[in-house]
């Protein structure tokens, strides 16, 4: 880019030069390389004169990678008594085109004191956890607020989708009452 | 062995499709034309017909190979059956599997790979038309297809082959003039970083020609960086425009 047409709304591509260290701070969506900013990404240029930072607006969003604290949800895969495993496919709004796999401990389950993880959730239902951790490799996660918890789920006995009524989950079909972590809007998303 | 043709530069120094000796081919680039794909594009480089997608980051597996510090990038090279002249097997070549490597490593120095750690990165090049020149074309189209997922990059890679023609140095060589020709040099460079990703040669050429040639084949490649360019501009900078309509 020219000393002369530097200005922010402009469209760039990744690697593009942005200016040098001595002129900017980098800001996102950018890196430096020998002295040199240039984007990382495709987007429009943000310049805070008053800052000196120059940053790049996204237009793509695109990547999606479980993080600290996003929303994320998926299919129950596996329930033993302490943990479950949530085959993750969606992050924020975004659904992923693979998985990643997260893991629900009994402690992170709920608010409320549950005895056993079968009260929490059953093996294909759909969650809304929120990432806690990512360390040892695995993305740890949270059902522990009034939003989060089962969205969607099934029931034991017959495999009908299960309904929210005064008492708790019901089955419309077979009757049967069962026990789940629910999150406030369940059956509504 | 030789020579299907008389002569693949006539008196005028014209190539045989009509190009001059530093002319490409013509050119055609479209950013996002696959829907269920993280990323897609496709190009046209004269009969080269090349589509690829982008997949990812996602959870790897089997989980042993996930890398502990970075993505894993998975590059996939195909050529359709239908691509070439005689049927080919869709089975994956040893040169396909050669080229999937290659690709592979010309693409693996412009992604950000540390920040996805774990995870891999899927790259489909799939080969609709066949006419020289496909790998070249192929990290081109791929390179534009992970900036269209929106992964972070040092910069786009483009790619571009030269070589010797009945004694001329030429640019963008097409299938004949690959096989009959004397020697052929793919290049893949990260224009704005003045660095290059991929270098490989067949055939003979002295070490002044190969200078030439190469300096020939970094004209190309920015070229084509200006098309690439163009091509996410034609897509995202309209986006954009109708959003601020609303």
């Amino acid at each position: 880019m020219r000393e002369n047409d530097r200005k922010s709304g402009q469209f760039v591509v990744p690697g593009e030069r942005l200016g040098v260290i001595e002129e900017f701070i980098p800001g996102t969506g950018t890196y430096t390389k020998d002295g040199v900013i240039h984007s990382q990404i495709t987007g429009r240029t943000l310049l805070d004169m008053l800052n000196k930072k120059v940053s790049i607006y996204p237009l793509i969003h695109g990547v999606s990678v479980p993080k600290i604290g996003s929303i994320v949800a998926g299919q129950v895969s596996n329930v033993q008594s302490k943990s479950a495993t949530l085959r993750i496919s969606q992050i924020g709004n975004k659904f992923l085109s693979g998985n990643f796999t997260g893991i629900l401990h009994i402690s992170d389950a709920s608010l409320d004191y549950v005895d056993i993880m079968y009260d929490v959730c059953k093996p294909g239902d759909i969650m809304r956890a929120k990432v806690i951790s990512t360390m040892n490799r695995t993305h740890h996660l949270s059902t522990s607020e009034r939003n989060l918890g089962v969205i969607c789920s099934f029931c034991s006995h017959c495999g009908h989708m299960l309904t929210l009524q005064e008492r708790g989950l019901r089955c419309p079909k077979c009757g049967k009452i069962e026990k789940r972590k629910f999150a406030s809007d369940y059956g509504k998303g | 062995m030789r020579k299907t043709h008389e002569k693949l530069i006539n008196e005028n120094s014209t190539r045989l499709d009509g190009r001059k000796s530093n002319q490409l081919r013509p050119i055609k680039i479209e950013v996002g034309t696959l829907s269920n794909a993280d990323g897609s594009a496709y190009i046209e480089q004269g009969k080269n017909k090349i589509l690829a997608a982008v997949y990812g980051p996602k959870e790897l597996h089997p989980k042993h190979r996930a890398l502990p510090d970075r993505a894993l990038l998975i590059c996939r090279y195909h050529m359709a059956p239908f691509s070439v002249q005689e049927r080919k097997s869709p089975a994956p070549s040893r040169r396909e599997i050669e080229i999937s490597k290659v690709i592979r490593e010309a693409l693996e120095p412009s992604v950000f790979v540390e920040y996805y750690p774990r995870t891999s990165i899927d790259i489909f090049i799939e080969v609709l038309q066949a006419d020289g020149g496909t790998r070249c074309s192929g990290i081109t189209v791929a390179s534009l297809a992970l900036a269209d997922a929106g992964i972070p990059m040092h910069d786009l890679v483009s790619a571009c082959a030269a070589g010797k023609v009945d004694g001329q140095l030429v640019l963008d060589l097409n299938d004949i003039e690959d096989k009959e020709g004397e020697a052929d040099l793919p290049l893949a460079l990260m224009p704005n970083l003045n660095a290059i990703t991929l270098i490989q040669m067949d055939g003979d050429l002295s070490i002044n020609e190969f200078e030439q040639t190469l300096n020939l084949a970094k004209e190309g490649c920015k070229q084509i960086h200006a098309l690439q360019k163009d091509a996410l501009k034609a897509k995202y900078a309209a986006v954009k425009e109708v959003v601020e309509e609303k």
